[in-house]
């Protein structure tokens, strides 16, 4: 669009004049009044100001307005650039002329004001007073609301501010509303301080906004008054102290302390209680530190303390506790008519006391008396009286409470006739000269003139019920009450006390009196005593008894019984019978009579009480069981017509040695059953009853009953034996179980029986859970025996018998039985083994023959070649007269001794290296007698025998050394012989030879062998093929063990018939035969065949 | 013989003198250990620190004496009952103040301030019984008027006031059992 340079530069010279032409215009010409300003101070006036272009002399400055409603302008001549013109309705408009010195115009200028350029802005306000309360840290401010100068009801607002210490920082800036009134109103605001007054000093200013609501100009805040100050006690020159001082705060508010101090002086610390706060400057001669919220302070408040240096202490004491609770419970109620006293619970406590406490006063609306109340702190509940007013009946009260921190009211409206609460009646007296009545007269401080009164008399005797007897008077002032009381009991001894309360309106009762006793008087006898007579057993005399009558009959004390017998009017006998007897005993013969019984005390004699002793003939008396019911003995009977006067129960007491003491009660004609209690009757005793029927003619034994108030387990279980007993049963006997050990009816009898030995640590059957228990319940007491049958033979039992009753078992007796052999089952038992033997050595046998040539080829084998034998060779020099022979041969050949004498070199010539004795090798000798044994070893040796010519033998030759030897393995390690029993051992050993290894020549002596040289066998010599311990051990009855005989000892291991060397060959221990002589017993014999 | 009576006069003067002596010893010494427990009450209840100081102690009799030694046995005496006279009145003032404080709400700390003021008293009159011995007639100085009122003090320098009273009474207990010694002590320069 501005592609052409040329054309954009003359649109910016355009521009740039255009500009500087306005600008000059602004600027004016010299002198000439510019920037006109209205502002309006109230709604009548304007101040209007201008400028002047520039500086220079002028003179005055013509300032004409005129306004639409006034066309004539207005002129005003002045100095100053400031005039003051009525407000118009209109616009108006202004002509300003600028003069000079010499009163010439040079500069006009004319402005038009539109209402809309007026500004409203209120009159700087101006505080008229602000006074300090240091108490209560409260500022108060007054000022004028120069109000006259507006219209009525214009909304005035203030703005105060609060400014606080030298450095002036704001504290609050707070905003008050008025109404303006058209008067000039003096206006006041109260602000309290967070920070003591005296901590620093403190500034206010106002300002005011008013808000003209038909002013269409801008309205603006006035200008801040001027500052008024408070001074803090840092501004006076001595002012020093802790602030606040002394006060009382609130439990949970922020408090300002704050020190001030002299000049020079300077704050160490600032404790409040015993915790040191942070310091807040406020100036150089002022600190405060910030408690934020206090809790509840001691007794004695808190203390403030101040550390200045140099050395000094400032402080203060601050209350911190609680506004006062709102009064709870509040009564008031009066005893006399003449004080009202009222009571409340105070709630919680201020915690606050002495000059600070909890203040209480009693307003009463109707008469407007107010009455200050002197309560106890400590008390729970607090007591405030107010006097009664004479023809006022109902008090509206309020109760008013306050402290230093609040304060309170609660209110009570009251009938003081429906509010009596009498005091204590005293003084009672109890007074009367009957038997029956007495008189009783008490005292009650206080007016009750106006209402009645309603007493309640409480009534005590020891044997009768406590009774309330109530008795309704008039109130008199300060008078004595009295109270007639009847229908007493004679001879009791009774308590009184009264209390007492307004009749019509109930309220409370007073306290009960003290208590005063009277004993009433003694009458005759209520009514005769209970009568019973029996006759005696040889029916010559006849015993009376009477119960005695209960204090509430008797009437007094009974002294005497008069016992008096008639026939037909008649009296035979008359007895008296002093207390404390309850019979008597008449001797009538075979006489009836009709006995007559009187009680006495000391005002009379009772009505007499008759029996007959007429006593008619039963027959056919049964004997029936009573019902336990655990507190009595139950008893019922069937009705009897021709009883016409009741019924008679009578039973026996008997305790220990004591007699009988008969007892019985009497029951009406209609009653057919009966509960008989008496505290004598105990658990477990047998009780019998006897009931008697009361005819016209006499009385008649109807049926005797026993029974028991409760039945119980027997004491003890029946004595029982055992009769008989088999192999399979036991026949049991029992006794009889004494009544006394009954205590119940015995029911049955229970037997258990189970397997088991006498053990005493054994529990009961019943208790041990056998499982085998077995129970038999007898139910027929009649038996008395019982045999228990299907018992195993020759096993022992144990039984168990007990007896029962309703009330239970008793322990049980036990007994241990063992039933008798089964020889059958012993015979069976015996035959069946046997027989399995037999059988399984007939199968053995069968198997034998079966595999002969098996056992043949295990246990014979071939022969080896004897040519290898040295021995043979050996032989061979000796038997120069058969030198074909081969073999060896159990001919018959003459034995020789060869006596082999060896030193320590020829031992190892053995061939087999292994067969080396580990004694010869490597077990030097001990002594000399070790030596000489090794080197001194015999061998027999048995030339070939040929049997026809063992018919000569030569005389010095040993027989047994011509036969064929078994040696039992065991002897054939023999390393060492006793040094003792070498002689011997030489002579036995003459003959024979030791082939492939040494041979102990004590091999035939195995039985005088010591256990020391077994234990050296497994030391020394040649151990081949086989555990030869093994082999004497596990068969004990084989020949060959260390007790066997040793002619025996050759079936271990087989030898050649010409040779003692083995014939099987080396084997580990899996082959080597345990049992090596087993040849003696089947399991052997079994164990020596190869595994097949 | 009036030589005689004087003589006997004089040592039963001598023996009253003694006795007196010896008892306010006593009385002396169980003043001391009660304001002692006193003390330590009152530092507690008031909340104060035990080495608290700095209190305003106008009217409290000082029990420093400048050249005690040189002190005549009357001038002993007087001295001790012008403070304990002083100190009768500053204690029923620290009681009236107690009572005002705290009602009935810490009754031990004002029966124990009642007892002790109680044995002020009660010395203050055994003083001047021996005072009385000393000069033969009635009991010289008249009673000393109340301690000044200090309309200005805060709470807490009334307490601190308090606990001066109490100290400076503790050492008035000790210094009045060396006077009491001093005086009981038989020789010339005994009267």
């Amino acid at each position: 669009m501005w592609k052409n340079s040329s054309l954009r530069c003359v649109l910016a010279l355009a521009i740039l004049c255009l500009t500087s032409l306005i600008c000059s215009q602004e600027i004016g010409s010299p002198g000439e009044p510019q920037n006109l300003k209205c502002i309006m101070h109230n709604l009548h006036k304007m101040v209007c100001t201008w400028d002047v272009s520039s500086k220079g002399r002028y003179g005055q400055t013509d300032f004409c307005y005129a306004t639409s409603d006034l066309p004539p302008p207005v002129c005003i001549k002045t100095r100053e650039k400031r005039v003051e013109i009525p407000v118009s309705e209109s616009s108006a408009t202004v002509t300003i002329t600028t003069n000079n010195v010499h009163g010439t115009a040079f500069a006009t200028k004319k402005f038009t004001i539109h209402k809309t350029d007026i500004s409203f802005v209120p009159l700087t306000p101006h505080i008229l007073s602000l006074t300090p309360d240091f108490s209560t840290s409260t500022l108060n401010l007054k000022w004028s609301d120069n109000g006259s100068v507006f219209p009525y009801g214009l909304d005035a607002f203030w703005q105060i501010e609060i400014l606080r210490k030298e450095t002036m920082e704001k504290v609050t800036r707070v905003t008050y509303h008025s109404k303006l009134t058209h008067e000039n109103i003096l206006l006041s605001w109260n602000w309290t301080s967070d920070m003591p007054l005296e901590c620093t000093s403190h500034y206010v200013k106002i300002r005011c906004y008013i808000n003209v609501t038909d002013f269409a100009g801008h309205k603006d805040w006035s200008d801040w008054s001027p500052v008024e100050k408070v001074p803090g006690k840092d501004t006076e020159p001595n002012g020093s102290g802790v602030f606040p001082q002394d006060t009382v705060v609130a439990v949970g508010s922020d408090v300002t302390i704050c020190c001030v101090h002299e000049e020079g002086q300077q704050i160490q610390q600032m404790t409040y209680g015993s915790e040191i706060y942070p310091l807040i400057r406020l100036s150089s001669r002022s600190s405060a530190i910030r408690v934020l919220n206090a809790s509840a302070s001691d007794t004695s408040g808190t203390n403030v303390v101040c550390t200045l240096y140099p050395e000094e202490m400032d402080g203060t004491v601050l209350f911190v506790g609680y506004a006062p609770d709102t009064p709870q419970n509040l009564i008031c109620e009066t005893s006399n008519f003449l004080i009202i006293k009222c009571t409340w619970k105070p709630g919680r406590p201020s915690g606050l006391y002495g000059k600070r406490r909890t203040k209480y006063s009693l307003f009463e609306r109707i008469s407007g008396k107010n009455v200050s109340c002197e309560v106890n702190e400590m008390s729970r509940e607090r007591v405030c009286g107010f006097p009664v007013l004479a023809d006022q009946k109902t008090y509206s009260f309020t109760l008013g409470v306050s402290n230093p921190i609040g304060q309170t009211e609660s209110s009570l409206l009251v009938d003081l006739t429906q509010r009596v609460h009498p005091k204590t009646p005293e003084k009672l007296t109890a007074s009367g000269n009957s038997s029956t009545s007495v008189r009783l007269r008490w005292y009650i401080n206080g007016s009750f003139i106006e209402i009645r009164l309603l007493c309640q008399i409480e009534i005590s005797s020891g044997h009768a019920e406590q009774k309330l007897h109530n008795v309704s008077m008039p109130g008199g002032k300060f008078s004595t009450y009295t109270a007639q009381l009847n229908a007493l009991h004679p001879y009791t001894k009774y308590q009184f006390r009264v209390r007492c309360s307004a009749a019509d309106h109930f309220w409370k009762w007073s306290d009960w009196s003290r208590v005063e006793e009277h004993t009433t008087l003694e009458a005759p006898p209520a009514r005769g005593p209970d009568v019973w007579r029996e006759r005696s057993p040889s029916g010559r005399s006849l015993k009376i008894f009477w119960k005695p009558l209960s204090v509430s009959e008797a009437n007094g004390k009974i002294v005497s019984h008069e016992v008096s017998c008639y026939l037909l009017d008649t009296p035979l006998e008359y007895k008296e019978v002093t207390e404390p007897s309850n019979s008597t005993e008449i001797k009538l013969g075979k006489n009836d009579c009709v006995i007559s019984v009187v009680a006495k005390n000391h005002a009379g004699s009772s009505p007499p009480s008759k029996i007959t002793s007429v006593e008619l003939p039963s027959d056919n008396v049964k004997t029936e069981r009573a019902v336990a019911l655990g507190n009595g003995i139950y008893i019922s009977w069937n009705s009897y017509p021709n009883v016409t006067c009741g019924y008679i129960v009578k039973w026996c007491h008997s305790s220990g040695s004591q007699p009988c003491s008969v007892d019985w009660q009497k029951f009406p004609s209609n009653t057919t059953d009966a509960v008989i209690k008496s505290v004598l009757f105990r658990p477990g005793v047998r009780y019998n009853f006897s009931l008697y029927g009361c005819k016209s003619s006499g009385y008649q034994l109807l049926k005797n009953i026993t029974g028991y108030m409760k039945e119980l387990p027997p004491k003890r279980a029946p004595n029982f034996t055992v009769e008989e007993t088999s192999s399979d049963s036991i026949l049991v006997k029992w006794e009889d179980i004494p009544i006394e050990d009954c205590q119940g009816f015995l029911e049955g009898y229970r037997l258990s029986f189970a397997k088991g030995e006498k053990d005493a640590l054994k529990p009961r059957l019943s208790e041990s859970g056998n499982p085998e228990l077995k129970v038999k319940n007898i139910t027929d007491l009649t038996k008395k025996s019982l045999r228990i049958l299907d018992l195993q033979g020759k096993t022992s039992y144990q039984l168990d018998l007990q007896a029962y009753t309703a009330g239970g078992m008793s322990p049980p007796n036990s007994l241990y039985v063992v039933t008798k052999e089964d020889s059958v089952g012993l015979i069976i038992a015996i035959l069946i083994p046997v027989a399995v033997v037999v059988l399984l050595g007939v199968v053995a046998s069968i198997f034998c023959y079966r595999k002969r040539e098996w056992i043949k080829e295990t246990f014979y084998p071939e022969i080896p070649n004897p040519e290898n034998s040295k021995a043979l060779q050996f032989q061979k020099s000796i038997c120069e007269g058969n030198k074909t022979l081969k073999t060896l041969e159990m001919n018959p050949c003459t034995p020789n001794s060869v006596e082999v004498v060896e030193t320590r070199s020829a031992a190892p010539k053995i061939e087999d290296t292994e067969m080396v004795s580990p004694a010869a090798d490597t077990a030097a000798p001990e002594d000399g007698s070790d030596s000489e044994n090794e080197n001194h070893v015999v061998v027999s040796y048995c030339p070939p025998i040929i049997e026809e010519e063992i018919s000569n033998p030569p005389m010095d030759e040993p027989v047994g050394s011509s036969q064929v030897i078994y040696i039992d393995i065991q002897s054939m390690y023999q390393p060492q012989i006793k040094p003792e029993e070498e002689p011997e051992i030489d002579l036995v050993t003459t003959a024979g030879y030791k082939p492939q290894m040494q041979l102990p020549i004590s091999a035939l002596k195995i039985e005088s062998r010591s256990a020391t040289e077994e234990e050296s066998d497994k030391t020394a010599g040649y151990r081949p093929q086989a555990n030869t311990n093994a082999w004497n051990v596990d068969a004990p009855d084989s020949p060959g063990s260390v007790e066997s005989n040793n002619e025996n000892a050759s079936f271990g291991s087989p030898c050649s018939i010409n040779s003692r060397q083995f014939l099987i060959p080396p084997k580990d221990d899996e082959d080597s035969p345990k049992p090596s002589n087993a040849g003696w017993s089947f399991t052997h014999f079994f164990q020596n065949k190869p595994n097949d | 013989m009036a030589e005689e009576e004087e003589e006997e006069e004089t040592s039963s003067a001598a023996l009253r003198r003694r006795d007196l002596c010896s008892r306010g010893i006593r009385l002396a010494g169980k003043m001391r250990s009660d304001v002692a427990d006193l003390l330590d009450a009152y530092v507690e209840r008031q909340g104060l620190d035990a080495s608290a100081s700095g209190a305003a102690l106008d009217g409290v009799p000082a029990a420093a004496a400048e050249r005690w030694g040189e002190q005549t046995e009357s001038q002993r005496l007087v001295d001790n009952l012008r403070a304990y006279r002083a100190f009768r009145a500053l204690l029923t003032e620290m009681l009236e103040e107690q009572r005002e404080q705290t009602g009935a709400a810490d009754p031990a700390l004002g029966d124990a301030l009642a007892a002790v003021l109680l044995q002020v008293s009660a010395f203050a009159y055994h003083l001047e019984e021996l005072l009385r011995l000393e000069s033969r007639g009635p009991a010289g100085g008249e009673e000393a008027a109340g301690p000044p009122a200090l309309p200005g003090l805060g709470l807490f320098e009334r307490k601190l006031r308090g606990l001066g009273v109490l100290r400076e009474l503790a050492r008035w207990a000790v210094r009045s059992a060396r006077d009491l010694r001093q005086l009981a002590k038989p020789g010339p320069g005994g009267r």
